[in-house]
């Protein structure tokens, strides 16, 4: 205890650039979850809407690219992607990607790491999103489509608005979880907020002496605890906010291992 | 195809003695995230507020902070304050420690689905509030949450293998995986042999859950 309290082992967070320094790093982790975060929602809804198909031909390799890549753990597809990647898609991908995208994300390497969250994270997302579109009752679907609107407007006014509301806590748990897997990166060698800190912890060049281990990377979970719980708290206002609004108590969708943590949460209890 | 079966055949040993360690590290911190995970559900609806706090403050720092970041406090961190924890603590502390924070809620939100009239009553009747936990509200409790326990310990198995790939390097399926592919250079067939071990696992998982819950499961 008094190691971990000694002031002269917190000094580095003041010293020289440190602080700043992790905050950059933590900067690439939120960038990286913002991009896998837009990516994932979308590639997610199209692989439940696939999931759900009427046609055989589409909804069974769809199941099964599904319920294969989310019952992997995703530090292996990324380093399995990391070193599959073919390097003209690298090259593609360092053409493409934009000027003012960060530095850190330049690198071809990243795309490997990208592709891996995506493809994790849609596959999760798909299961979440299936489930609020099946937890629908079948009376909407008939309705809608005794009303005249074909397939495409009863999916887009009637059924995605009101299922896609359902699972909001289950989404947003998961992208919590995305948030805290974007430290997986750091095993390919993308500095990011891990790197970042495991520099400063060796680094002498800047500040003469070493930052110790155990409070740098206290202060990086502590970085983790502040931006997942705003979120999930934001998450739980707005479901609240939205309860009130509709006046009814909406049936919550189950994800994946977070779910039942904000499931709790919302309900308030 | 050949080589599929070659690389497997040449190097069962290494795949097998990964799954296994898997497999260890899995069950013990599955142990201690239930034990730990009931304590922190139990703290978390005791009728006192600054245990409530308690509970709640645990959830939140467990739950919030990335699995590798534990583990990089607890193998390089805690010796440096003279605590020297060793790769298998290390590993299955973070594993169990963090799961039991996602168990306490999914315990917490079953503790509530049995309502609380039965709390009411067994109080009534004379018994303590230890013993109402005990006897009355968690048997029920668990028996509402086991879906939810399925889940997470198919995410244990898979976060098991960050435990692999962070510098708490336990020879686990991944560590294993990594070393072989790093050794033959396959890494196609060897690294699709180390996601055939994960899927094995947890689709082993899922099926057993899936008995558990048509045999024991409460719907509410």
């Amino acid at each position: 205890m008094s190691y971990l309290f000694d002031p002269d082992n917190w000094e580095w967070l003041w010293t020289g650039n440190n602080f700043r320094f992790l905050l950059e790093g933590f900067a690439i982790n939120l960038e990286i979850a913002a991009i896998g975060i837009v990516l994932s929602l979308v590639l997610g809804l199209l692989l439940a809407l696939m999931r759900i198909s009427r046609f055989r031909l589409i909804s069974v390799p769809a199941g099964i690219w599904v319920d294969v890549w989310r019952n992997l753990p995703l530090i292996l597809t990324i380093l399995y992607l990391s070193l599959a990647v073919p390097g003209s898609w690298r090259d593609a991908y360092e053409d493409a990607i934009p000027g003012w995208f960060p530095e850190a994300l330049h690198s071809g390497l990243v795309l490997g790491a990208l592709l891996a969250l995506v493809v994790y994270n849609s596959a999760v997302l798909c299961e979440i999103m299936r489930s609020g579109i099946l937890s629908l009752d079948r009376g909407q679907r008939e309705a809608a489509a005794s009303l005249g609107l074909t397939y495409t407007q009863q999916m887009r006014f009637v059924i995605l608005p009101q299922g896609l509301r359902r699972m909001v806590p289950a989404t947003v748990s998961q992208l919590i979880t995305l948030i805290k897997d974007t430290t997986l990166v750091t095993i390919i060698a993308i500095a990011e907020v891990i790197g970042h800190a495991g520099s400063i912890t060796s680094a002498s060049a800047f500040t003469g002496a070493q930052a110790p281990i155990l409070q740098v990377f206290i202060v990086v979970g502590l970085l983790f605890v502040v931006v997942n719980l705003s979120l999930s708290r934001l998450s739980r206002r707005l479901e609240i906010r939205e309860r009130k609004r509709s006046g009814t108590t909406t049936e919550r969708v189950t994800g994946l291992e977070d779910h039942v943590a904000l499931e709790s949460d919302v309900t308030g209890r | 195809m050949s080589e599929l079966w070659g690389v497997l055949e040449e190097h069962l040993p290494e795949f097998a003695s990964g799954l296994w360690v898997t497999v260890r590290l899995v069950a013990i911190s599955f142990v201690i995230a239930m034990v730990v995970g009931t304590l922190v559900a139990a703290l978390r609806v005791a009728p006192v507020k600054w245990l409530n706090r308690v509970g709640g403050i645990y959830v939140e720092i467990f739950r919030n902070v990335p699995l590798l970041v534990l583990l990089i406090i607890a193998f390089s961190g805690f010796p440096r304050a003279g605590v020297p924890v060793s790769q298998w603590v290390a590993g299955i502390a973070c594993l169990g420690l963090y799961t039991a924070a996602y168990i306490a809620e999914a315990l917490r939100s079953g503790v509530f689905a049995v309502g609380k009239g039965q709390v009411d009553a067994a109080l009534s009747l004379g018994l303590t509030y230890p013993r109402t936990m005990r006897k009355i509200i968690l048997p029920q409790a668990f028996r509402t949450v086991i879906p939810a326990l399925g889940s997470l310990i198919i995410a244990m198995i898979k976060n098991s293998a960050i435990v692999g790939a962070s510098l708490v390097a336990l020879p686990d399926l991944l560590k294993q995986t990594r070393d072989v592919a790093s050794e033959t250079f396959q890494f196609d067939e060897v690294f699709f042999w180390g996601a055939v071990g994960y899927l094995l696992l947890t689709v082993a998982a899922t099926l057993g859950f899936r008995y558990l819950e048509d045999r024991f499961a409460v719907r509410r």
